[in-house]
């Protein structure tokens, strides 16, 4: 009997039957984009933990992925910080404000010591999100930042290079992302959930 | 009619029942204005003196003369020094050494002694430095003054002056109720209490207090860790030292000795005042840590310039985050953590400015204070939104040619309309481009410009992200 099967799903409907999938959800941030909130394991983004992006090059559309759920951070009325921590670029204020992004909530961190910066503002509890890009991060220090993540309850967002795909990771979700014309094609590397597939997604 | 005034104005305040219309004359009960009679105060007048801090250093001398010492800014003391007359061997010994002490401070002073404080400096202010002792002296003494020593607006005295009146002792003959219509109320309380008829309630200076504490180490320190130990019994003092106060530090100075090298100098500057001694402890292992020591430790000592007023607020049910929690404290308190250990100028906060063309569009500027809810930024129409990139080139970046199209590791590919900005003539810093967006051979999407103005290079500005 396949999952699809109209019999089985009617069976599994009944109330006397609890499912582990539907008893431990805990709905995430939506992202935005309805078809990723589907895709994704908590149906949006995780609210606390650590997250890796994976992207072969620096500006294949991972920031616009993410964007419609900072700015939705931003905006609530109890908002805390979104912190940037050791961008490749500056990014454009203008653009930011007109993707609807409350730039009184954003701090960018630059200086000498990413990993240092990154760790303290995910476990303050100042901050809602933290976005990151850290060269050549270790395992041992992703734990931190996942611990870090958890104890100053924040989404954490640790981009990477494609490459680091291999590498063990202590992330609650990774998502790899490719550019399309006019959309990204994510993949699932990890998540807590059964299915690994690839989405297409337009930006629109 | 003036004698009758005059014998009026010498009866003890609460006997002026002669006066019953006066408008004043409830005003002083008599338990209060009894020890006028027994107050001596002593002006200091400082001709040509604006300075507020020496007039305060001047303050905190003559403490040593009274308890009593009030500011008259900006150029005047009172020392109200009855009771400290036999400690100097009488007027005449307090005279002189407050007269040394204005020396010793480099400034040229007019000293005047009267029973009521107005009055000293109102003759010191007039050039004169009579000694009163007796308020039953005192109108006489003050009556030839100019009334210019009273410093009144120049329209009231230039009223008086067309009267007539150019004296004090002409003002003090000046029937009261009169008076009051014609010049106002607070010239004729000012003239009670001028003649003690009423008191003159002057508030003590206080010195600005600040804190200081030294600690000499048993044994010469150079880790970091244990220096910070060394540390903490002078942070728990200071933080009894504000906690007294209710009052907070902006600006804490540490200074390290060390056996050969010159002191080690270390400042720490707070976003917020703070009288917390765990968390200005935690924030100066921050700094320390960025701080090289050229010797061992021998000495400390901490210094906290001028605190500030500061009630610590609070403490909330909720943890920041939640429903109803205040993100208030934490924030500040990890912003003043990341610019203790990077550098003030590593955080930053980003804002909007009024301007077309890109690089003027957007600023960097201190990180808001997460408290205020500022109005939210305005939101763009989206097809513009949508026009721009998320990320800018600190400067345009010329790109490579070939026939006539931009190239980026192989061909761009020009994928949107062009948009013309040409702005800026008037600061010259003028623009004129044709901004496209292009996607390169990996599928990165750029936001290129084409020079409008010869030699009509291309140049990359900015990534989508």
């Amino acid at each position: 009997m396949a999952l699809g099967d109209p019999k089985l799903t009617r069976l599994l409907e009944h109330p006397a039957i609890w499912r582990g999938r539907s008893a431990a959800r805990r709905l995430g941030l939506p992202s935005g984009f309805a078809a990723l909130d589907e895709f994704l394991p908590d149906q949006g983004w995780p609210r606390t933990g650590l997250i890796e992006i994976l992207v072969a090059r620096f500006g294949s559309g991972e920031l616009s992925l993410l964007l419609p759920a900072l700015a939705a951070l931003t905006r609530a009325s109890s908002a805390r910080w979104c912190v940037w921590v050791a961008p490749p670029l500056t990014p454009f204020a203008p653009a930011l404000a007109a993707r609807g992004i409350v730039l009184e909530r954003v701090a960018v961190v630059g200086g000498a010591r990413p990993s240092w910066a990154f760790e303290q503002t995910l476990g303050s509890g100042a901050c809602d999100a933290v976005l990151a890009w850290l060269r050549q991060p270790k395992a041992r220090d992703l734990r931190r930042l996942q611990l870090a993540a958890e104890r100053g309850r924040t989404l954490g967002v640790l981009f990477r290079p494609r490459r680091a795909a291999g590498e063990a990771s202590a992330a609650v979700l990774r998502l790899g992302l490719e550019p399309l014309t006019a959309g990204a094609r994510i993949t699932l590397l990890k998540g807590r959930t059964t299915h690994r597939a690839s989405l297409d997604l337009s930006w629109t | 009619m003036s004698e009758r005034l005059l014998r009026v104005l010498l009866t003890v305040p609460a006997t002026g029942h002669a006066e019953r219309g006066a408008p004043l004359r409830a005003v002083v009960p008599s338990a209060r204005a009894a020890p006028i009679a027994s107050q001596l105060w002593a002006a200091v007048h400082l001709p040509g003196f604006d300075s507020a801090q020496k007039l305060e250093q001047l303050a905190v001398s003559a403490q040593r003369f009274t308890p009593r010492v009030s500011l008259v800014p900006p150029d005047g003391l009172l020392l109200e020094v009855r009771g400290s007359l036999h400690l100097f061997a009488g007027l005449a010994g307090l005279r002189s050494e407050l007269m040394h002490e204005c020396l010793r401070h480099e400034v040229q002073a007019l000293l005047a002694f009267a029973p009521t404080p107005l009055a000293a400096l109102t003759a010191a202010r007039a050039g004169k430095s009579p000694v009163i002792t007796e308020l039953a002296q005192l109108i006489g003494q003050l009556a030839p003054l100019p009334l210019s020593a009273l410093r009144w607006p120049e329209e009231t005295v230039l009223r008086l002056s067309r009267m007539g009146v150019r004296t004090i002792g002409g003002v003090l003959r000046l029937p009261r109720a009169a008076f009051a219509r014609r010049f106002g109320a607070a010239q004729l309380a000012m003239l009670d209490r001028l003649t003690g008829r009423m008191p003159d309630m002057r508030a003590s200076f206080r010195a600005r207090e600040r804190f200081r504490r030294r600690r000499e180490l048993d044994y010469e320190i150079r880790d970091h860790g244990r220096l910070l130990e060394a540390l903490v019994p002078l942070f728990t003092a200071l933080a009894g030292f504000l906690t007294a106060r209710q009052s907070g530090v902006e600006q804490l100075e540490c200074r390290l000795w060390h056996r050969h090298a010159p002191a080690t100098h270390c400042v720490l500057s707070l976003a917020a005042p703070c009288s917390d001694a765990k968390r200005l402890a935690e924030l100066f292992s921050e700094r320390l840590n960025a701080l090289v020591l050229p010797e061992p430790v021998r000495a400390c000592e901490l210094r906290a310039q001028a605190p500030v007023a500061h009630l610590p607020g609070s403490g909330s049910l909720w943890q920041p985050g939640e429903q109803g929690g205040d993100a208030a404290a934490v924030s500040a308190d990890l912003i003043e953590r990341l610019r203790a250990r990077l550098g003030s100028g590593a955080v930053q906060g980003l804002a909007l400015r009024e301007g077309h063309r890109p690089e003027c569009a957007w600023t960097v500027t201190e990180p808001a204070a997460a408290t205020a809810r500022t109005a939210a930024s305005a939101v763009g129409e989206p097809q513009a939104a949508a026009r721009r990139p998320l990320w800018i080139l600190p400067a345009p970046q010329p790109l490579e040619v070939r026939d006539g199209l931009p190239r980026r590791s192989g061909a761009l590919r020009l994928v949107s309309e062009p948009e013309r900005i040409e702005s800026g003539w008037w600061d010259g810093g003028d623009i004129a481009r044709d901004y496209y967006s292009a996607l390169d051979a990996h599928g990165v999407r750029l936001w290129v410009f084409r020079d409008r103005s010869a030699p009509h290079g291309w140049f990359l500005h900015g990534i989508f992200g």
